[in-house]
């Protein structure tokens, strides 16, 4: 019974948590789907993310989230900057070259962060109100997130299937070469990818701020999650990765209640590894 | 004056040369075919014409313009089109996606409604499919969306590359006579063939390509008769 109550109280902060983790994953799964490079920058750029929020609140004292579309624009922004500085000389290059690539980004990032802004934590200190259901009391702040995350998912989906400069994303994701003998072109294609999925991770950044004391180093955690929700979801089907998100979500709502706490992660990666044996497409599956 | 004229193409990947020297010109609004056997340089050939392999030496020049460094994608914005072998279809889209993905340009977007009639005109089974993946089609409706993807965007010249292969006989035949149709509309075509004895039966002109350069050209109907190729390709 008491295991009960526990569950109850943790499952629905899980599954609203999950739903930010699948909006990480899905930029980062975006950009795996479209050019096939793994960004190991995602998890500083998630970190700036939750410094761009600090910034909002703390420094211009603004409501946090009136500082959503800045931050997804600027992330739009910071993403084309690294495709174009980073990424496109080694688009084509065997993924070893991309991976470092990226990885370099990454430690650029972290450490210009640590120098500017320490590692020691920072926090948003902002109540939006809670929502008394029962036993279970949800925060304001995550039932904000998660519907955040409802519209970008949506907005994603939208720009994906309906609009032309997505559809040529897909088709780029598709077939590059055919797509460039059609006249996409094909570069700025793909900067514009890397540029939505580097605005993902900086919004869902953004909005995990609001939850926990972070640091310059914070991301790195939800990029390992991303990975494995990248995997659950199908890589390269950013709507597979909402749903991956969830999932993990609810498993960090349940775990707790039966296990310690350190279990998390040895159950979340035991499962990364599982799917990969089992269901490599992922559970909804992938782009082949 | 040839709409597309090629120079002394010299191309290939890496350290291998597979161009040695192509020289070849289209008439506008004539259907010419590429023929040769296998590995003999005709899909690189394509594939440098288009800029996806960037040429060694030589140029191309289409409407007059030396497009030779220009990217693949500029050069099908200027009505220079690719069916490339294999088809390769978005194969994760729609019929009608991929359609729509063949009217990108600036000059086939506002003809894309009356491109679609003619598509839908001489492959009425594509609009049967509208809505299927492209990855579902049997083969031959999947080269009858790459034609057709082709004329979505509006070209001045339309080059196809291996149209008959891995079709039926009387797929091929169909999709042969939709080149002279497209090109009784006004359309330059090079077809780029193995089947070299239909590919000369409806041409209006032929090169033949053997180790990376041009052999012998001339009007298909004479090409067709000439001794050499009897015997080298259809085994007369």
């Amino acid at each position: 019974m008491q295991q009960f109550n526990l569950l109850l109280a943790s499952l629905p902060d899980g599954i609203l948590l999950g739903f930010v983790y699948g909006l990480a994953a899905m930029g980062l799964t975006l950009i795996w789907g479209v050019m096939n490079v793994i960004n190991l920058a995602h998890g500083p750029i998630i970190a700036l993310g939750m410094f761009s929020t600090f910034f909002v609140y703390s420094k211009l004292g603004l409501n946090p989230y009136l500082g959503v579309v800045p931050i997804a624009l600027l992330g739009l922004l910071f993403g084309i900057l690294i495709y174009a500085v980073a990424v496109h000389r080694v688009i084509n290059a065997p993924h070893l070259s991309s991976l470092l690539a990226t990885f370099s980004v990454n430690m650029i990032i972290i450490g210009l962060g640590t120098a500017a802004l320490t590692t020691s934590p920072y926090n948003v200190d902002f109540f939006a109100g809670s929502l008394q259901l029962g036993s279970t009391t949800l925060l304001g702040t995550r039932l904000i997130a998660a519907f955040v995350t409802l519209l970008f998912t949506g907005g994603l989906y939208f720009f994906l299937y309906r609009t032309r400069p997505g559809k040529h994303i897909r088709a780029v994701a598709n077939n590059r070469a055919a797509a460039e003998l059609m006249g996409i072109p094909s570069t700025r294609i793909l900067a514009l990818s890397f540029g939505l999925g580097t605005m993902l991770a900086a919004v869902s950044g953004a909005l995990i701020a609001t939850f926990f004391p972070f640091n310059i180093l914070s991301g790195g955690g939800y990029e390992l999650k991303s990975f494995v929700i990248g995997v659950l979801g199908g890589l390269g089907n950013p709507i597979g990765a909402l749903f991956g998100g969830l999932i993990l979500g609810m498993l960090e709502g349940i775990i707790p209640a039966f296990l310690e706490t350190s279990w998390v992660p040895v159950i979340e990666f035991g499962l990364f590894v599982a799917i990969l044996l089992v269901r490599p497409n992922g559970l909804f599956g992938a782009k082949k | 004056m040839a709409v597309l004229e090629i120079r002394d193409l010299v191309s290939g990947y890496g350290e291998v040369q597979i161009l040695w020297g192509v020289s070849l010109a289209l008439q506008e609004q004539k259907l010419t075919c590429l023929v040769g056997g296998n590995g003999v340089g005709k899909t690189s050939m394509l594939r440098t014409v288009m800029g996806l392999v960037r040429p060694w030496s030589g140029s191309v020049w289409f409407e007059g313009k030396d497009v030779s460094r220009l990217p693949a994608h500029a050069k099908a914005e200027m009505g220079l089109t690719l069916v490339p072998e294999g088809r390769q279809l978005f194969t994760d889209m729609s019929v009608e996606e991929n359609l729509e993905m063949g009217a990108t340009n600036r000059r086939a977007r506002p003809k894309a409604g009356r491109n679609l009639e003619r598509v839908y005109a001489m492959f009425p089974r594509l609009k049967e499919r509208l809505g299927q993946k492209a990855g579902t089609l049997s083969g031959g409706e999947q080269q009858m969306l790459a034609v057709g993807r082709g004329i979505m965007s509006d070209p001045t010249v339309l080059m196809v590359d291996e149209l008959s292969l891995g079709l039926s006989p009387v797929l091929t035949l169909q999709l042969f006579e939709s080149m002279r149709q497209l090109r009784d509309s006004g359309i330059t075509v090079l077809l780029v063939e193995q089947n070299v004895h239909m590919a000369l039966a409806i041409s209006d002109y032929g090169y033949v390509l053997s180790e990376g350069k041009v052999g012998r050209e001339g009007p298909a109907r004479q090409l067709i008769k000439d001794e050499h190729i009897r015997s080298a390709y259809l085994g007369l």
